[in-house]
């Protein structure tokens, strides 16, 4: 077998910019094998896929050092269009890729740019259509598709044009769970094939059957090997911002022998070794919040005028004061249309939602900001400003705040976020993490009592999660009413003290966290599933949720 | 929300080639320009229901039956105003209204309806992709075709975004609802510097995803859609071009007219 790609001392800094994207990477891919690559946001990942097309250096400019080679070509000296027959790119705005209005013109576009006869255009359709499972939806209008079937039609798309390598940069990022696992089932199809395969991802659960695993930091590679070998080194994915596998996580805490990498594996190593009985699991009652009741919804429907579309069905939910809950479920099961009743922004068509017993209606939507803050899930979608203090004193000013005042509340808003010091930073050129505190910022500034948080660690890398959850603990014990719509069952688990699970506009589930979670069967039904540990948890009939607790319990008994 | 009429139906109509299509609702245009007497025009505005039933357009005729209806109401309205025709009914210092000029405005109402009704009737049977095809065949550079469709297309899009950034700033507080104009104006910068990133970021991916596919607007590519002209492309063509002829004859020499004017 050849060498597929290989990369000798790529260096790349893009135009305009002083500090490298890429720095002396070096790294080899045999044909047909399976490699993921993983580290914190900025470490170069995309910049890497984009230089084996020749988007860098053609598309992106800049500095560019070293060699890339991809099947005997030299990336830096071909077009991008050349090199379309050799690599395939999906991006993870699946959004953005996709134009036609039908989807089997969507992946004609690809062939049709190669110049290729009609009849094998029709063959490539039916083929890669048939391959990522869409086959029964060529007239359809990518527009109606959903998540998961979007991003497998940028998929098949870009395999009809049949690339030797196919690399797919965060390709599940913007998905949820459902529909995470079809795309990760076509690239487990895609590895059958034996096509070369390169992935980007968060997940370590991705990475577990990779060939190889790359760990990047600040531009550089600095692991390389089998995932048994880089995903049990828990300090180095640490320093690189990746979430290590929970399973090899709390083998190590223990001492367990095994560095078991899924759930199935840690099953068969504590059998095997005896390491643990597992016993009946009693999720602990948490003591009931004896506070008021802050936001209720009574008997509410809704229809989405233009779709005609039922989005809530006889949906009853308390939200208490100084609740920290979690809203989960597919796309399309009505959690964000349900969040955007509790700030007014959506009437409901039958029913009520009161705040503080009093009747939405009865509340101005300019008032409401001050009650009930919402952060919406692209921070893009609402960063004006030129400066932090601007953008985050929004609200105060609309308000008509006094300047003296509003400069205050931006500081000690700033100050929660922890973002202390960036008052004149321009916003649109801080990290992604950033913005979304920025955005956070600009909702608490006006010191809401509730704060509802759409997709809160969406497109954000591990360490930059673990710290906006951990800003959003801060303000919970601060007394808010913490209010999240989250894809991330580790999020909910250990962040949220409540869960609330919707499928088809109406509320499946509605428990204390642990308990929520013990209730796997409940949680299918909604195509959701508990996060490793606590799966690993269910089995062994432990109690705790985080990483630490398991110890505790398992350390002892 | 879906702002496309295509409507993914198998009739005759649909099947015909772009290019009829596209010559077809042009002779269309050009019979609705014809007449501007309201009995001959009612029997066009018949004539393009029909069609559009034939075409299993109707469900956006019912989409946009405001719209439709507004433009025959103003017209009826405001055009007795500005054609002057011999037998007055009423007048009022200069302004004057004359039987003639009623039967004007009705007609022209339901010319502007037509013209429409016409013009639903095209997009509800066919796609962005063999409109623009359409426009190749017929001779218009492949890179502009490109623009053009792919600018169509990113009008939704772009509405959708619209749309979150709207509700994004309404729940920090900005009252879209309330102002003047000048106040209004104000409030556009919250919402506009959004949009415009967005917009320049999306085109920006977008463009990268197109290389990527070897996408390169200077070379010659092949196509999947292929359409081809059949006998009943010749047909249509053929029947609107007498009905046209038709029409025009009749006005030359004098009918479906209430006054001399277009």
């Amino acid at each position: 077998m050849g060498v597929a790609i290989s990369i000798q001392d790529l260096s790349f800094t893009y135009a305009e910019t002083t500090r490298p994207a890429l720095q002396r990477v070096n790294g080899e891919v045999e044909e047909g094998t399976f490699v993921v690559i993983m580290g914190h946001e900025g470490a170069g990942k995309s910049t890497l896929c984009c230089s084996l097309n020749a988007l860098v250096p053609r598309f992106f400019r800049g500095e560019y050092a070293g060699r890339v080679v991809v099947h005997d070509v030299e990336v830096a000296k071909a077009r991008v269009a050349d090199m379309s027959r050799r690599v395939g790119l999906v991006l993870q705005d699946f959004e953005a890729q996709l134009f036609s209005t039908s989807v089997e013109l969507e992946v004609a576009f690809g062939p049709e740019n190669l110049r290729l006869p009609r009849d094998e255009i029709e063959r490539r359709i039916d083929r890669y259509l048939r391959f990522v499972g869409l086959a029964d939806m060529r007239r359809r209008e990518p527009a109606s598709l959903s998540g998961g079937q979007k991003q497998r039609l940028a998929i098949a798309s870009v395999l009809a044009l049949e690339p030797l390598v196919l690399v797919m940069d965060e390709p599940t990022t913007d998905l949820d769970p459902l529909g995470r696992e079809e795309v990760l089932s076509v690239s487990d199809l895609l590895r059958q094939e034996r096509r070369t395969l390169l992935v980007v991802d968060h997940d370590p659960d991705t990475a577990v059957d990779a060939d190889q695993v790359w760990l990047m930091r600040e531009g550089e590679i600095v692991a390389q090997g089998p995932p048994r070998q880089v995903l049990t080194d828990l300090a180095l994915l640490e320093v690189c911002g990746v979430q290590p596998p929970p399973t090899v996580a709390l083998f190590q805490a223990l001492g367990w022998p095994g560095q078991p990498l899924t759930v199935e594996e840690a099953i068969a190593r504590i059998q095997e070794h005896g390491l643990a009985r597992p016993r009946p699991l009693k999720p602990p009652t948490s003591p009931v919040n004896g506070r008021p009741v802050i936001l209720e919804l009574r008997d509410v429907d809704y229809v989405y005028p233009t779709r005609a579309v039922e989005a809530l069905k006889g949906v009853n939910l308390q939200i208490r004061e100084g609740e920290f809950l979690a809203l989960v479920g597919q796309n399309g099961s009505g959690k964000t249309t349900l969040a955007k009743h509790l700030n007014g922004l959506l009437k409901p068509t039958r029913g009520e939602v009161f705040f503080r017993g009093r009747p939405l209606g009865e509340i101005r939507r300019t008032e409401m900001a001050r009650f009930v803050g919402y952060v919406f899930q692209n921070p893009d979608h609402q960063i004006f400003s030129n400066t932090v203090r601007e953008e985050v004193g929004f609200s105060l000013r609309m308000a008509g705040m006094n300047p003296k005042a509003i400069e205050e509340r931006v500081a000690e808003a700033l100050a929660v976020v922890g973002l202390s010091g960036y008052e004149e930073e321009v916003p649109f050129t801080l990290t992604k993490g950033e913005r979304q505190r920025v955005a956070v910022a600009s909702v608490l500034a006006a010191q809401p009592q509730v704060i509802i948080l759409d997709e809160p660690t969406t497109g954000l890398d591990y360490r930059h999660q673990r710290s906006m959850m951990e800003m959003l603990r801060d303000l919970h014990r601060r007394g808010h009413t913490v209010i999240i719509i989250t894809h991330s069952m580790w999020v909910a688990a250990e962040y949220a003290e409540r869960v609330v699970v919707m499928k088809d506009g109406r509320i499946l589930l509605d428990a204390p966290t642990r308990a929520a979670f013990a209730q796997e069967q409940t949680l299918a039904e909604a195509s959701l599933r508990p996060p490793p540990l606590l799966r690993l948890g269910n089995w062994l009939g432990t109690s705790g949720i985080t990483l630490e607790a398991m110890v505790e319990e398992l350390g002892t008994g | 929300m879906n702002i496309f009429l295509y409507l993914d139906e198998n009739t005759w109509f649909h099947r015909l080639d772009p290019r009829t299509k596209v010559i077809g609702v042009l002779l269309l245009f050009g019979i609705v320009m014809v007449f501007n007497h309201p009995l001959y025009m009612a029997a066009v505005a018949l004539g393009l229901v029909l069609l559009g039933a034939a075409a299993k357009a109707l469900p956006n005729f019912w989409r946009m039956r405001y719209i439709l209806a507004l433009l025959v109401v103003f017209s009826t309205v405001l055009w007795p105003f500005f054609a002057k025709g011999p037998t007055p009914l009423w007048s009022w210092g200069r302004l004057e209204v004359s039987r003639e000029s009623l039967m004007y405005a009705v007609a022209m109402g339901l010319r502007l309806a037509s013209f429409v009704a016409a013009g639903l009737i095209f997009l509800s049977t066919t796609t962005n992709e063999e409109f623009t095809h359409g426009l190749i065949r017929l001779g218009l550079p492949y890179p502009v075709a490109f623009a053009f469709s792919t600018a169509l297309r990113l009008v939704p899009t772009f509405a959708g975004a619209g749309a979150t950034i709207v509700q994004a700033q309404i729940s920090r507080g900005l009252d879209v609802e309330s102002g003047n104009i000048f106040q209004r104006a104000g409030k556009f910068i919250p919402l506009g510097v959004p949009l415009f990133i967005y917009a320049v970021r999306h085109t920006n991916m977008l463009a990268m995803a197109l290389e990527s596919k070897g996408f390169n607007p200077g070379e010659p590519r092949t196509w999947y859609l292929n359409p081809q002209m059949r006998r009943a492309d010749y047909i249509a063509l053929a029947v609107l071009t007498v009905l046209f002829l038709a029409a025009l004859f009749l006005r030359l020499q004098g009918y479906g007219q209430v006054l001399p004017r277009l």
